[in-house]
């Protein structure tokens, strides 16, 4: 099994490198943005972690903030280390690029700036990837094609709990025009069972108005 | 065109030409395009422009509840549908720390491992194709891959996108005519093996086009995140299924076949070698597979708690693994999939650089990319 590093460890390696770098230590290990490059070089060429190998790099919008994370792999010892950069600046997120310590992360930091729009100092080739140049905002983040009213990006309940997934929020959304039959509409004639009624009642409703007509017969 | 002037054209000097190939073309086994700078027949750039199949599955997948994105896991890498499916299973059942039962996870690896013969076949049939025995290779190992899609269809229904596994174990059991269809085609497959083997390996212009072409070193494999058969063709026997069991693999018997030379060759064999492995794997587990319940017993709708669970599985093509970040709501507040297909191709440039416009075309085949991973 692969175990985790512990983050303990990889602080003091880090710290050596760079003093001020390490914000917080727990199950991951959080560094501040500037020194994300200076460290993953120094656990990539520190013998204790050796964590040579980049397996995998995405960003969270969190929706205050950018988090970068990065999951780093040792081959020889097993071990994986999650290490993390916040990124406080909505308007214009940058880090340094770690193009230069690991190739892998090339084209996932071209993923990232395509659909997060955070950038990469010192990337070689920091294009758009998947959509094209010119492309309007950036998908992935929160308030990418934001909805009118209180809908935020998401699902905020199961459509079957009560106000969960109530969608379109009241409100949110223009009243349409309704056909005069429409239940509920003015000026409609009057439902026949009230709204939420289960069927089963509404069915022994309809049998006793049977037999009182056949009584009246 | 008489001789002279075809000769005053090459006095003249040349200059480079830029080939676009695709989105549309036979070679790059999908929408992809590839645009390399041509000096002659030498590739002087190679950039590839990718997008056309993007879907944004990451953005859709935000707004739906993690059992309704278990059908989208499918269409990401639709030749392996059933690893897929898995590693997103496990990712989700990480977060939440279920178990599955036993008779689930032999179930799991069951069709993981025959969707790998099945994903092999299609890789090495057109890789072999894409070095010039137009489709005869191919159509000799789809006939094993119909087989596999014939029991998949068996089980769920379905052939390509499978949708099978559940969070928790997988969505039906085992019909009553699959374990017998299955052990036919166990009893098979070794007879196929041996005709390709005695067809192709032996094959000198298939050593003439693939030996030496597109050679990766190890150090630089490794550094640029490569995985899968691509990394194990250098010579590194880094494997998943070894290296992080998950449904227990680590009580099977199997070796991790390597390569030598990174070559694309040695990415061959090493599919090649990987089909027999799993045979071994399949054989072990047919006659084995425990009883009891093939799904935990959850909710549909499930809502796991606050946190980020990382999942990954050795899938045909390399590491796939899913990120998965829950603000304790009915969707995955992020979900992210490392496509190993799209990080593959992070030294496609360097493989294809100096070499001739073919070798390219055999170097981009030997990856085995998938199209619908690369940009989901």
């Amino acid at each position: 099994m692969t175990a985790s590093y512990p983050a303990t460890e990889a602080a003091t390696i880090v710290r050596r490198n760079a003093p001020q770098a390490v914000v917080a230590e727990g199950d991951t290990l959080e560094v501040r943005a500037e020194y994300v490059a200076t460290a993953a070089q120094a656990l990539r060429d520190d013998e204790r972690s050796d964590l040579v190998f980049l397996a995998n790099l995405t960003a969270i919008d969190r929706r205050d903030h950018f988090e970068m994370v990065y999951h780093l792999q040792s081959l020889d010892r097993n071990q994986i280390l999650t290490l993390r950069a916040r990124l406080d600046d909505r308007d214009a997120p940058s880090l340094p690029s770690l193009v230069h310590v690991f190739k892998g992360a090339h084209l996932q930091e071209r993923e990232v700036f395509d659909l997060f729009g955070i950038r990469f100092e010192g990337h070689p080739d920091l294009r758009r990837m998947f959509l094209w140049e010119g492309f309007p905002g950036y998908p992935l983040r929160k308030d990418f094609l934001r909805m009118p009213g209180p809908v935020t990006a998401g699902l905020p309940g199961f459509p079957h709990e009560a106000g969960g997934n109530a969608w379109p929020v009241p409100g949110s959304v223009p009243e349409r025009p309704r056909h005069p039959n429409d239940p509920g509409a003015a000026g409609a004639p009057e439902a026949s069972a009230p709204d939420g009624a289960p069927e089963e009642n509404s069915d022994d409703a309809n049998g006793s108005d049977d037999s009182a007509e056949g009584e009246t017969e | 065109m008489t001789t002279e002037q075809l000769g005053s054209v090459g006095e003249a000097g040349s200059e480079p030409v830029v080939v676009n190939l695709g989105p549309q073309h036979p070679s790059t086994h999908g929408v992809f395009r590839l645009k390399v700078t041509l000096d002659g027949e030498i590739v002087q750039d190679a950039d590839m422009l990718i997008g056309y199949l993007h879907r944004s599955m990451e953005k859709l997948a935000e707004e739906r509840t993690y059992t309704q994105n278990i059908p989208f896991t499918d269409r990401i890498d639709y030749l392996a549908a059933m690893s897929n499916n898995l590693a997103y299973c496990l990712a989700a059942e990480k977060l939440m720390d279920i178990e599955v039962p036993p008779r689930g996870q032999a179930i799991r690896v069951l069709f993981a491992e025959l969707q790998r013969i099945a994903s092999h076949a299609m890789a090495n049939g057109t890789f072999i194709n894409d070095c010039g025995a137009w489709h005869t290779p191919l159509f000799h190992m789809f006939r094993d891959r119909e087989r596999v899609l014939d029991l998949f269809e068996m089980t769920c229904g379905a052939r390509l996108t499978t949708n099978y596994m559940r969070i928790g174990g997988v969505a039906f059991d085992l019909p009553p005519e699959l374990l017998p269809a299955l052990r036919d085609f166990l009893d098979d497959l070794p007879q196929r093996i041996q005709e390709y083997e005695d067809l192709l390996l032996e094959n000198e212009i298939l050593h003439a086009r693939s030996r030496g072409i597109g050679v990766v070193s190890a150090d630089s494999a490794i550094n640029a995140s490569l995985s899968g058969p691509v990394l194990r063709a250098t010579g590194v026997p880094w494997d998943l299924r070894k290296a992080d069991p998950y449904c227990g693999y680590d009580q099977l018997d199997f070796e991790i076949p390597i390569g030598e030379n990174g070559d694309c060759f040695d990415r061959f064999l090493v599919r090649m070698g990987e089909v027999k492995q799993s045979l071994r794997i399949l054989n072990q587990i047919v006659d084995n597979i425990p009883g009891g319940p093939w799904l935990a017993d959850l909710p549909l709708h499930v809502r796991p708690p606050e946190g980020e669970a990382y999942a990954r599985v050795e899938s045909p093509r390399g590491e796939l693994g899913f990120y998965l970040v829950s603000d304790g709501g009915p969707a995955p507040y992020r979900f992210h999939c490392r496509p190993p297909s799209l990080i593959n191709l992070t030294n496609l440039r360097e493989m294809t650089v100096g070499g001739t416009l073919a070798d390219a075309i055999v170097t981009l085949g030997s990856i085995d990319i998938v199209v619908g991973e690369i940009d989901r």
